[in-house]
């Protein structure tokens, strides 16, 4: 993907990336002593006139100058399959359907709920056509939307590692990897926990090459100090430990991850790799506002909410 | 075939002065598009990322330099055109070659390079020189080639 066609692209993001919060912004933020004061803070960095900071406003204008945004659409598989399983469920409690979808996405939300409520599974595209099907068949008849999940989720992770590898993007399939990666650790761990079965494992669990499919459902059977003595032995070894402490240590490990990965594309002046990197900027921006946001209404200490800061792009 | 040596010389002028533009082209283009691109989002940056984009335009120059040379020593600026042997034209398109083929590759690196050093001027406009200072490197081959090209039209006996 280093081809000069993204020259226009890359100049624009990275005269962008002056307006991305830094490590001292945060810290003022987190010692604003009003949320007007915090909110006024934000808006004079990013300077007057500009508009609030979102993940669907920066996809936008990553599509914007990016010549073939196809090339990125693995970032928001994501966010595809989320509304997938936000759909299915909203269908079957009557809800409205797309109260609980999330945007930037890949399809057309109205779409989406057409195909599912007429179930016109072939109306979408192939990456998430068979495994609405599958999952829509499944919560059908067991009502179990947990399973539903765990299918939609794994279904999620293989769909952006083989989307990843066909894009040929170095930098799309190590972030694929991670991502499945941190999700299948989650997954066991979560499901050593409540005891699952290994039907429900083999539904839940991707696999990968650094984490063995097989190892990890018998480590889950085991319980979840079964998952973290089988992290032990992988290079997962330090997220084992954090998520031994607590599984927020363990969420911004995982975030972590993506920005340090983010940050390998810094320094490339052509390719798409930098609006990826932008986008994962911009996403982890936004989850330390809402954390200090979150934080602040509950009344916690300057200390707990500098330790849940995710690392920062800039 | 008597023409054959004017023919080759004025062959060799024409190579110099389209391929240097070509790559030149090229380069400004490519730098065109990344300041652009940092324009758009703020304007004031239009000065510093200008003087980058000339960098790569240099040797389309160069090649013009040379065909002017050239075309002058034949006589085909200027009046009669010199009665060149075949071999005499051969010379002068060799001549011709180290700008035209040098002057062709470092605007494409040139252009890239200076691409890149936009990227700085977007992130940090203080060290823009800095940009500068690399994509300039480039040039250097081109002041060489320019150079040997020159040093050769002069000292083909006509």
């Amino acid at each position: 993907m280093s081809t000069t066609k993204y020259a226009n692209a890359v100049a624009a993001i990275k005269a962008m990336e002056n307006f991305l919060l830094t490590r001292n912004d945060l810290e003022q933020l987190i010692s604003a002593s009003t949320a007007e004061e915090m909110e006024s803070l934000i808006s004079a960095r990013r300077g007057s006139g500009s508009e609030e900071l979102t993940l669907e406003g920066v996809w936008e204008m990553i599509r914007g100058y990016a010549p073939d945004s196809d090339e990125l659409k693995v970032l928001l598989y994501k966010n595809d399959f989320h509304n997938l399983k936000a759909v299915l469920k909203s269908m079957l409690s009557g809800r409205e359907l797309l109260a609980s979808c999330i945007r930037p996405t890949n399809l057309d939300l109205d779409e989406l709920a057409k195909a599912l409520s007429t179930k016109e599974f072939e109306l979408l595209p192939d990456y998430i056509g068979p495994v609405a099907e599958q999952a829509y068949e499944l919560i059908t008849r067991t009502l179990d939307g947990q399973l539903a999940d765990s299918l939609i989720d794994c279904a999620c992770m293989k769909a952006m590692l083989r989307s990843a590898e066909e894009s040929g993007s170095e930098f799309m399939i190590r972030y694929a990897k991670l991502i499945t990666q941190c999700a299948d650790i989650k997954t066991a761990y979560r499901c050593g926990a409540m005891q699952k079965q290994r039907s429900f494992l083999e539904t839940a669990v991707c696999g990968s090459p650094e984490l063995d499919r097989e190892s990890l459902i018998r480590a889950a059977l085991g319980g979840p100090e079964s998952v973290l003595a089988y992290l032990e032995t992988t290079s997962y070894s330090d997220a084992g430990k954090l998520l031994g402490e607590s599984a927020a240590a363990f969420e911004k490990w995982c975030d972590d991850q993506v920005i340090e990965l983010a940050e390998s594309a810094r320094f490339q002046a052509f390719g798409a790799e930098p609006l990826a990197a932008y986008y994962l900027a911009a996403e982890a921006e936004l989850k330390n506002l809402r954390i200090i946001r979150v934080c602040r209404g509950s009344g916690a200490d300057r200390e707990t909410i500098t330790e849940r800061m995710r690392r920062l792009y800039v | 075939m008597s023409n054959m040596g004017i023919v080759l010389a004025i062959l060799g002028a024409a190579l110099a002065a389209l391929l240097a533009g070509i790559g030149s082209a090229k380069g400004v283009g490519l730098v065109g598009e990344a300041a652009a691109g940092v324009v758009s989002v703020d304007p004031s940056k239009f000065s510093k990322v200008l003087i980058l984009q000339l960098l790569p335009g240099t040797q389309g120059l160069y090649g013009l330099l040379t065909a002017i040379l050239m075309l002058s020593r034949i006589g085909v600026i200027g009046g009669t055109a010199a009665d060149l042997t075949t071999a005499q034209g051969w010379q002068f398109f060799i001549a011709a070659l180290p700008i035209a083929i040098v002057g062709l590759i470092s605007a494409i690196f040139q252009g890239r390079t200076a691409a890149a050093g936009v990227g700085i001027t977007a992130k940090k406009p203080e060290h823009n020189g800095k940009g500068i200072i690399m994509a300039a490197m480039v040039e250097t081959y081109a002041i060489l080639a320019l150079l040997v090209s020159i040093l050769l039209i002069y000292n083909i006996e006509v």
